[in-house]
């Protein structure tokens, strides 16, 4: 056991000696994490993921009880922290400011908007007067979002139409009030409706009943997806890398060397393997150390970190194994492992989300460590907790273990522990 | 000339003795832009928000509601069976879940004892935009309902039914007389779209086979360090200089070589996109303009790089390094109209950037040769600087 920790504590630190090494294994994933938090603007606040303080500008030139109603539910409470609204009189002035990209959406509610769906007196409603939604097609997630707020009021208002008409009319039509009187009777149903609007007394028929989760969801940063995508992936990097370093020994002679001393090729071959799963861990948790103190990046429990770390590593160490035993050469090692570092990369999640990629390739992508460990590190930056990472660490043990199995029964017919 | 034509024949020799030279020079390469250009982001993404809906009603009333719901503009509704939806909301991949219970009903409406159940997370907005809009949609359904409700109750107070059947004729007609009136609720809102200025043209495979053509030409020909590092710590680099070459011709040939298979290989993935995505490259000779001094800047470079790295190892991993940064934060992997405005400005410093432009002017703008001599000026003069560099620092030992 102690020869075990030994040789592989031995890689470890001619690892730390190898700068080209740590150029691939370290410094490249952190600058290409890096670089992704760049582009996608995660450092400067420009992402376009974030919902919140949407600016909107509202043209109220209704000024009856109406615009006023739409104007009040955008400065409510309730949507204070979703959306800015600022109001202005100018209709093109509002327009332009969409034109120029500084607010989602401009709200135009026409003069006479009110009068046009509550009509006074016995003047006909008109039904051609609408509010004017002026959409920026540059933001539609936040303009959707906008729409669907306006749409909630006109929903409400089309639903206080219906119930007053229909009241009227059945009233009207049984008898139970005269024609000269409906124009009273109607007026009173809308002060009533309009005073249960006012007091946010407007159930719908069917009840909502909200639950709310105790656990807080934390807050989504896309860094908690390209840093564990690209550590994962220069992890497979490492795997092969440690794999090179075995036929390198063999090929140097300082392996055979060591079973000269009173070690057993198992103790050799096992602490070699040691070594390569301690390099991946100790690469995958500077990593993430590094990320936490610089990008101030929550990657969640840290105990159920380090435990999903190591059956990361474990899986993917595997694979290193079965290419170590499936090349003959060094070289090979090299180019097959970083071929197959990026064709990982790519099916498991590390440039591209997978649920974004067709079917096939993310059932595909099942068979490499990224795509679960990927899982789980999502799980863990969400707040997720020790008890939903089953499935991925289930995976990557067996992964590991069926991986192993193979390359031991691989390297038994290579001989390669003899001259 | 021979001598540049035999150092060219050489390199292509070591380059190529293993067979896994093939898995860089063609298929990967062509693996990338077949999985990239289905997947990146193009900014044209249904992008509301996800609301995850069990319907275990499965009545018209709960198809309605699920309509309403695709109708929203702030939220898309996914319907999933209970088990998936909680299992997802759990492990926070669902931000909100809305369950229509077994039975809901038109007669359920009527009794008031319709209930759907939502599920959210505290303090997520959202989850609260996501209420809004299901508030919305079941308003929509149910407001026939209320109407005909609200006519009843009216009704009562001024005077009581003859009977339960008198009162559920009441209802009936009521509701009827909703819905016709529903059916012809006037449009209250007229969407206009803004002319923000938006649309940049992008064309998944057009940007993909592009930009990873660009990406995975530079990464081998910043790899011209490690054939140089290599050539140093096998002592031939010291061999040939007791033969009768000068540095420039040694360099010329180098590169010259790299650059003509950097060539071959550019032909073979622009081939590729051709025939697999009927790609359209725009103006031939203005493709090979670009295509030549893209090769020829990052050749360049690597010649620079090749000075000052020690060995092969460190060559390849900064090669690697060097060509997936530039080519990220020059735009080839994902559109450079995504990024913040002060990244669109910093990409400019790398050649990975003009190539890309240039490619995108001829692929998407219909550019002729004329348009794309800024990109191609500026690639040369990238070769130009990094060439002198490498001139003026190689050393054979």
């Amino acid at each position: 056991m102690l020869k075990l920790l030994l040789i592989g504590l031995k890689d470890l630190k001619l690892m730390f000696r190898d700068r080209a090494a740590l150029l691939l294994m370290l410094l490249t994933p952190f600058l290409l994490t890096l670089g992704m938090g760049l582009v996608t603007g995660q450092f400067s606040g420009d992402n376009n993921s974030g919902i919140s303080d949407i600016p909107v500008v509202i043209v109220n030139l209704d000024n009856d009880s109406l615009g006023n109603a739409l104007v009040d539910i955008f400065n409510s409470d309730d949507l204070a922290d979703l959306v800015e609204p600022a109001s202005s009189q100018d209709p093109e002035a509002a327009r332009r400011q969409v034109d120029e990209d500084e607010v989602a959406a401009a709200i135009i509610i026409p003069a006479g908007f009110t009068q046009s769906v509550i009509p006074q007196g016995n003047a006909a409603p008109n039904e051609e007067l609408t509010i004017e939604f002026y959409s920026n097609p540059s933001r539609p997630t936040s303009a959707g979002i906008v729409k669907a707020i306006l749409d909630g009021f006109l929903a409400r208002l089309d639903e206080m139409r219906l119930g007053g008409v229909t009241t009227i009319t059945q009233l009207l039509a049984s008898g139970r009030i005269q024609p000269q009187d409906a124009n009273q009777v109607g007026e009173e149903i809308g002060e009533r409706l309009q005073s249960a609007a006012a007091n946010g007394n407007e159930a719908t028929a069917i009840t909502l009943n909200t639950s709310t989760s105790e656990e807080e969801a934390n807050e989504f940063n896309a860094l908690a997806y390209f840093a564990p995508g690209m550590a994962l992936m220069f992890l497979m990097y490492t795997v092969s890398y440690g794999g090179r370093s075995i036929l390198a020994e063999k090929a140097e002679g300082t392996l055979p060397r060591l079973l000269v001393s009173p070690t057993n090729s198992t103790q050799v071959l096992g602490g070699k393997v040691f070594g390569i799963f301690l390099m991946g861990a100790a690469q995958m948790l500077i990593l993430i150390g590094a990320s936490t103190l610089f990008f101030g990046l929550n990657w969640g429990n840290t105990l159920s970190v380090i435990l999903l770390v190591l059956v990361a590593v474990f899986g993917a160490t595997g694979w290193g194994l079965l290419i170590t035993a499936l090349a003959r050469t060094p070289a090979q090692i090299g180019s097959v492992g970083s071929a197959v570092m990026l064709i990982f990369a790519m099916l498991g999640g590390s440039f591209i989300q997978l649920d974004n990629l067709p079917a096939i390739i993310q059932t595909i992508g099942r068979i490499t460590p990224n795509a679960w460990a990927m899982d789980g590190f999502l799980t863990l930056a969400l707040g997720g907790t020790l008890t939903l990472l089953s499935p991925p660490i289930l995976a990557l043990l067996t992964m590991g273990i069926l991986l192993f199995l193979i390359s031991a029964a691989l390297f038994g017919r290579k001989n390669l522990i003899q001259k | 000339m021979q001598k540049i034509l035999a150092i060219a024949w050489k390199d292509a020799i070591i380059r190529f003795s293993s067979p896994s030279e093939w898995l860089f020079f063609i298929v990967l390469p062509i693996v990338f832009t077949f999985i990239f250009a289905g997947g990146v982001p193009t900014g044209d993404e249904d992008n509301r928000i996800r609301l995850v809906v069990v319907d275990q009603a499965n009545t018209t009333i709960s198809q309605e509601i699920i309509r309403e719901l695709e109708n929203s503009t702030s939220v898309r509704p996914d319907v999933l069976s209970l088990e998936e939806a909680e299992e997802q909301f759990d492990a926070r991949e669902a931000t909100a879940v809305l369950v229509i219970p077994a039975g809901l009903d038109m007669q359920a409406i009527q009794n008031g004892t319709a209930q759907l159940d939502f599920r959210q997370p505290p303090n997520n907005l959202d989850a609260s935009i996501a209420e809004r809009a299901v508030d919305t949609a079941i308003r929509r359904v149910s407001s026939v309902v209320s109407a005909a409700n609200m006519a009843v109750d009216e009704a009562k107070a001024r005077g009581t039914f003859e009977s339960a059947e008198d009162e559920q004729a009441y209802f009936a007609q009521a509701l009827e007389l909703a819905k016709s009136l529903q059916a012809d609720s006037p449009e209250r809102v007229t969407v206009v779209q803004g002319n923000t200025p938006d649309d940049f043209d992008y064309d998944p495979q057009a940007n993909v086979s592009a930009g990873q053509l660009i990406t995975w030409v530079f990464i081998p020909l910043f790899g011209i360090s490690a054939l140089f590092a290599y050539e140093r710590q096998q002592g031939t680099l010291r061999r040939i200089l007791t033969t009768p070459t000068s540095k420039a011709t040694f360099l010329l040939g180098t590169i010259s070589g790299q650059v003509v298979m950097a060539l071959i290989q550019m032909t073979l993935l622009v081939l590729f996109a051709y025939f697999a995505f009927k790609l359209n490259w725009g103006n031939p000779l203005g493709v090979y303009i670009i295509l030549i001094c893209s090769a020829l800047a990052a050749a360049s470079i690597g010649t620079a790089m090749g000075t000052f790295i020690k060995s092969e190892g460190q060559a390849v991993g900064l090669s690697i390094m060097a060509g997936m940064l530039m080519g990220m934060l020059g735009g080839c992997w994902y559109p450079l109209e995504l990024f913040p405005s002060f990244m669109q400005t910093i990409a400019q410093i790398f050649p990975t950037y003009w190539s890309m432009q240039g490619l995108l002017d001829l692929l998407l703008r219909g550019a002729g040769v004329a348009e794309i001599l800024p990109e191609a000026g500026v690639l040369i003069l990238f070769a130009g600087v990094f060439f002198s560099i490498g001139v003026w620092r190689f050393r054979y030992e």
